[in-house]
């Protein structure tokens, strides 16, 4: 009898070596450990034996089984790897194979208008909105631009009834903005404004931030520290900026605010005409009339201002040659916006 | 404001570079808007003197001379027969350039060597009124004082730099040679010379020549007029016609000249009448009476208001103050006796005067932005000593001096003011030294500044002004950045309207679309190509002043300018086209607007290429940014497919519509593809939206799916059919995922397959909980769709 043991073992091992499927050993499992298999056959023969002998061969065919066993878990855990290399070796894709569209893109304007205003609210800035089309009022009066103003010319404007225009500026909100509300004011309005005006660096519609901010101890180098801030985030942390004296009649001193061209750093190239300089917006602090129109304490507080044109900071960011092309909106234009 | 070069230095003593002088300019806010030189383009033309002369031997025509040009004798052919030995004329050397582009080179004509070429005025660019006899057609011949070997431009004048200089509005100062001095002078750190207003009167009161009245101060605050009698009417000296044609005027007669003169020196519009057409030998000044028609110097009619102001004789107005004289009443030749006047006139008057009337003039222009009457008085005396260096004339004794006189004003504010405003703090020594560089009397006395700011600083009237004066000239380099450390913290952000259209601009990105800006107008074309029918012009809002009519009418719809985008890029052959935009649309019931239109945010949303699902899935995706219970019937807008739209309804209000373009409109914009379009009402879905996020419990027992497919006649909602089920009590979901249509069907059906996922939150479903909730939902179906299981 335990030559039969030892012959089952042998040829199970034999059997197993040559195995080379899961289903081939899942077979050769039920025929050797299967409920009816060899092994259970060895032990029912238990019954020709003496009676002191089958105790013995009871362990022996116990052993054996208890090997097969780990044999067979052995040759499973083989099997399924090597099955899972084939399987990963014969699966394979084209990975060049793609019909992704990359994720739309923001409108120019809306993308430096988003930059602008996510810098200032880090600031403590809200973001306001006014209406486009606008009293005279809010326009020019409240902005100390009385009715036949030379400051007027400087703006050509779109009227639409008595007293009623399309805003010529953003700055219409600083007087919105201050009837409603006391210092501390930190506000920046986006938005379209209106001029009659259309060329290749003029649009009759274009876009405008109005930055205001008036508390106490509000100085012109506040204004300044401010709009280096957004410079350098803008146009990189070497941008310098430069103030030059302007007019506007709601600010007091004024300044034209010029930065450093981004694209020779400052050493003069055809963008900035060999200046090293290009002029992106206009600024000045709050005139005390514009404070005082509006019910604050002219006294007390001080304020700056700065309006820029949007169109102006990505024309430069950007180095879109032409103010028509974004209103042309060709998705050739458009899409290189959503990098 | 064009300023020469030379005209400058009669004022300020200037021996800087020309780019030191615009830089320092440019510092103080005088910007440079262009630099001309004007012998920029004539180079390497000198002063000869012809030595010999000899006929060409092989040319008629051609004659051969010997020039001295200092340094040589050269050889120069020339054509011109009227050029005589001893002439001095100017002679383009070789690699010569002249005014018109011309280059010249060393050569031999028929012949014969020539070294150069004899120029003639036009080709230096030189005109009758800057040289004398520079109005021949030929070599010109220079004075007998020109130097041999001498750049010519030196000798011509056009040795000289024309700045234009912009001016902001608030300087009205500077807008004359005088104004731009004496900011220069402070600029350089110089000192700015007076113009000389010196005179003698002769015996002739001006009483007797002129009674002048001003009946309308308010509009006239200041009037100033003298006479000249013994007037002879002759050109002017070229100095003073050399220097108009430098700022673009031409030489017309002394008076008429010196009238110019004065306009661009000190700044003052003045006028020139002819006394002897001075009837009744009255001038008065007073509001036109409504109707009143006058002719002045253009030769036109035209018919004022009271609103313009005239200067008048007894019986007629002769002119329209400040913007034109009168035809009859100018200087002529035969002119013996002249009035100056020197005046200011109420800006806002001349303002709508010219305007109203379209007249336009260089002294309209200057009223317009303010004249002082300060000036008035120095443009006067300086006219008449003018008068008298040209012998134009004698001063008539006196002036008539209505209105106003020139004042000082005084400002006082503290000196901390200074610090507080600018965020620096600026010597004593130097804020006084700097306000007094600019005329303006400064003291300081226990922290008090005061100032006396002369009658000519108009735009100066507070603290703040004086401070801006103190900075531009101290200089904004000086300004340092600071970042708010004094001042409150405040918390910034968004509106919520922004946050939202944000969500929306980023899930429309997320599908691919590409956000578009348009102007928000157009015309009436644009409009009706989006419209099935004549658009009723009456309720758009409409710009008084547009452009042109194709930008003249403002949006009532965001569909014209995306539809005319959509067609344009297809055009180009950009195709499958996703597009939106964040846009408004501007209403008013009352028309023409009385007070301010609502302004309405939308979102139009317009793809190619595409089908109605994928389209409408986008567009819900869009919704589901603001709210998740939409329900959608059909549309009425008439620029949809009828058949393929659907307005989108939340709590009972429609929110918008999307569907495919009319065939009818597609073609209006030669739209060949399918295109879809949708537009969302902005400002009502934003009061649709969602509440604040809530956690539910997860269910924790297992659901139950059955899938059911109905027959139903083509019409019929499928989303009928998901709400009968999604209205019983135990149903979680119900899909539509499935829609057949073919063989195996009746015309005219459809076969919809529908999921429905039962669930129950407090038990495990069986089947038998559900068979009721079934049995009766197929029933309702039936009878209300006539649909039934396949």
């Amino acid at each position: 009898m335990a030559d039969k043991i030892f012959e089952i073992q042998t040829v199970c091992c034999q059997e197993l070596e040559k195995c080379d499927c899961l289903q081939a050993l899942q077979d050769l499992r039920v025929r050797y450990l299967g409920k009816s298999g060899e092994l259970t056959a060895l032990l029912k023969s238990i019954k020709d034996l003496a009676q002191e002998e089958r105790p013995a061969f009871g362990n022996k065919v116990n052993e054996l089984r208890k090997l097969l066993e780990t044999l067979f878990a052995n040759k499973t855990t083989a099997l399924k790897c090597s099955e899972m290399q084939r399987k990963l070796q014969q699966e394979k894709v084209d990975i060049s194979l793609t019909t992704m569209q990359p994720r739309g893109a923001l409108h120019p304007v809306t993308l430096v208008e988003k930059t602008i205003c996510d810098l200032l609210i880090a600031m403590g800035f809200e973001v306001l909105s006014g209406p486009e089309v606008e009293t005279d009022y809010y326009n020019f009066q409240a902005l100390n631009i009385p009715a036949d103003h030379p400051a007027r010319d400087m703006q050509d404007t779109f009227y639409i009834a008595e007293g009623i225009l399309l805003r010529t500026q953003t700055s219409c909100m600083q007087a919105r903005h201050m009837e409603k509300k006391q210092p501390p004011i930190k506000m920046i309005c986006p938005g379209k404004v209106y001029r009659s005006d259309s060329d290749a660096s003029h649009s009759p519609v274009f876009h405008q931030i109005e930055g205001l901010v008036v508390d106490e101890n509000i100085t012109l180098c506040d204004l300044k520290g401010t709009l280096q801030y957004l410079a350098s985030h803008l146009f990189g942390e070497d941008t310098q900026v430069r103030f030059r004296p302007s007019y506007f009649p709601f600010t007091e001193p004024s300044v034209e605010v010029d930065l450093t061209c981004s694209n020779c750093h400052g050493k003069g190239c055809s963008l900035c005409k060999g200046t090293g300089w290009i002029e992106v917006l206009g600024a000045g602090m709050v005139n005390p009339v514009v404070l005082e129109n509006c019910g604050i304490d002219s006294t007390k507080y001080t304020g700056y201002a700065f309006g820029l044109g949007v169109e102006r900071i990505a024309m430069i960011k950007y180095g879109i040659p032409d103010i028509r092309l974004f209103y042309e909106n060709d998705v050739r234009f458009l899409k290189q916006f959503g990098k | 404001m064009k300023l020469p070069l030379s005209w400058l230095k009669d004022y300020v003593d200037i021996t800087e570079s020309i780019d030191v002088l615009c830089k320092k300019m440019v510092d103080i806010g005088l910007e440079i808007e262009e630099l001309v030189y004007l012998g920029e383009n004539v180079t390497n033309v000198k002063v000869c003197q012809i030595v010999e002369i000899a006929q060409h031997p092989n040319a008629e025509r051609l004659l051969c001379c010997k020039v001295d040009i200092g340094e040589q004798i050269i050889p120069i052919v020339t054509n011109d027969h009227h050029v005589q030995v001893g002439d001095k004329v100017p002679v383009a050397l070789h690699g010569a350039t002249l005014a018109n582009g011309l280059q010249i080179k060393k050569g031999k004509m028929r012949g014969e060597e020539s070294w150069g070429m004899f120029c003639g005025p036009e080709e230096l660019g030189v005109t009758k009124d800057m040289y004398p006899n520079a109005d021949v057609d030929g070599v010109l011949v220079l004075l007998p004082t020109a130097v041999v070997g001498e750049d010519i431009r030196k000798e011509v004048g056009i040795d000289d730099y024309i700045l234009d200089v912009g001016i902001t509005a608030n300087r009205q100062d500077c807008n004359s040679v005088l104004g731009l001095a004496r900011e220069v002078a402070v600029a350089l750190g110089k000192e700015c010379k007076e113009p000389d207003v010196s005179y003698t009167e002769c015996q002739v009161p001006t009483r007797d020549l002129v009674t002048a009245e001003v009946q309308d101060f308010d509009v006239c605050p200041s009037y100033f007029m003298q006479g000249v009698v013994d007037v002879k009417i002759e050109k002017s000296p070229l100095w003073m016609t050399s220097r108009l044609a430098k700022v673009g005027l031409h030489g017309i007669n002394n008076l008429v000249d010196i009238t110019n003169y004065v306009l661009y020196e000190i700044g003052q519009p003045m006028h020139a009448f002819d006394q002897a057409d001075v009837s009744d030998k009255t001038i008065i000044v007073r509001r036109a009476k409504d109707g009143e028609t006058i002719v002045p110097l253009d030769g036109k009619e035209y018919t004022l208001t009271n609103e313009d102001l005239v200067i008048a004789d007894k019986s007629r107005a002769v002119g329209l103050a400040g913007v034109m004289g009168g035809a009859n009443s100018g200087i002529k030749d035969s002119t013996t006796c002249v009035l100056f006047e020197s005046a200011t006139f109420a800006r806002g008057n001349i303002r709508r005067t010219s305007r109203r009337l379209g007249l336009r003039s260089d002294s309209a222009a200057r009223f317009e932005k303010g004249i002082e009457c300060a000036t008035n008085i120095l443009g006067l005396n300086r006219a008449l000593h003018l008068v008298e260096q040209l012998g134009a004339g004698r001063v008539a004794k006196g002036a008539y001096c209505l209105g106003k006189m020139p004042e000082t004003k005084t400002i006082v504010f503290e000196q901390s003011r200074i610090a507080k405003l600018l965020g620096i703090t600026i010597e004593e020594q130097r804020i006084v030294s700097i306000l007094q560089s600019l005329n303006i009397q400064t003291s300081i006395e226990n922290g008090v500044v005061t100032c006396i700011v002369p009658p000519y600083r108009d735009d100066i009237s507070r603290d703040c002004d004086i401070i801006e004066e103190l900075i531009r000239v101290y200089g904004y380099d000086n300004i340092s950045g600071t970042l708010m450390e004094n001042s409150h913290i405040t918390s910034g952000g968004k509106t919520s309207d922004d946050t939202l259209v944000d969500k929306a601009r980023e899930v429309l990105n997320g599908m691919r679309y590409n956000e578009c800006i348009f102007y928000p107008f157009g015309g009436k074309a644009l409009f009706e190509k989006a419209s099935l029918e004549p658009i009723d012009e009456s309720a758009y809002i409409k710009l008084l002043n547009p452009i042109g009519e194709e930008l003249s009418m403002m949006n009532r719809s965001l569909a014209p300018n995306m539809l005319q985008c959509a067609s344009l890029n297809l055009s180009r052959k950009n195709s499958h086209l996703k597009l939106f935009e964040v846009g408004k649309v501007y209403l008013s019931d009352v028309l023409p607007l009385v007070e301010l239109p609502e302004e309405q945010k939308r979102i139009s949303i317009c793809a190619t290429d595409t089908t109605f699902d994928c389209f409408r899935d986008d567009v819900l995706q869009v919704l589901y940014a603001f709210c998740d219970k939409a329900t959608l019937q059909r549309s009425a807008q008439s620029i949809l497919h009828p058949g393929i739209s659907a307005d989108i309804v939340v709590d009972g209000e429609i929110v918008g519509f999307f569907g495919k373009i009319h065939p009818q409109i597609a073609e209006n914009f030669n739209i060949e593809t399918s295109c879809f379009y949708a537009e969302l009402n902005f400002d009502l879905l934003k009061t649709k939206v969602r509440g604040a996020i809530k956690y539910q419990p997860i269910a924790k027992y297992p659901s139950i799916t059955r899938d059911f497919a109905f027959v139903a006649d083509e019409d019929v909602p499928a989303q009928g059919i998901l709400d009968v089920f999604l209205a019983l009590p135990l149903v979680e979901d119900a899909q539509l995922f499935d829609v057949y249509r073919g063989e195996q069907l009746c015309a005219g059906k459809k076969s919809l397959a529908i999921s429905v996922v039962f669930r129950d939150l407090n038990k495990t479903l069986q089947d038998s909980d559900i068979e009721k909730q079934v049995a009766k939902a197929l029933k309702n179906i039936q009878e209300k769709f006539g649909a039934c299981l396949r």
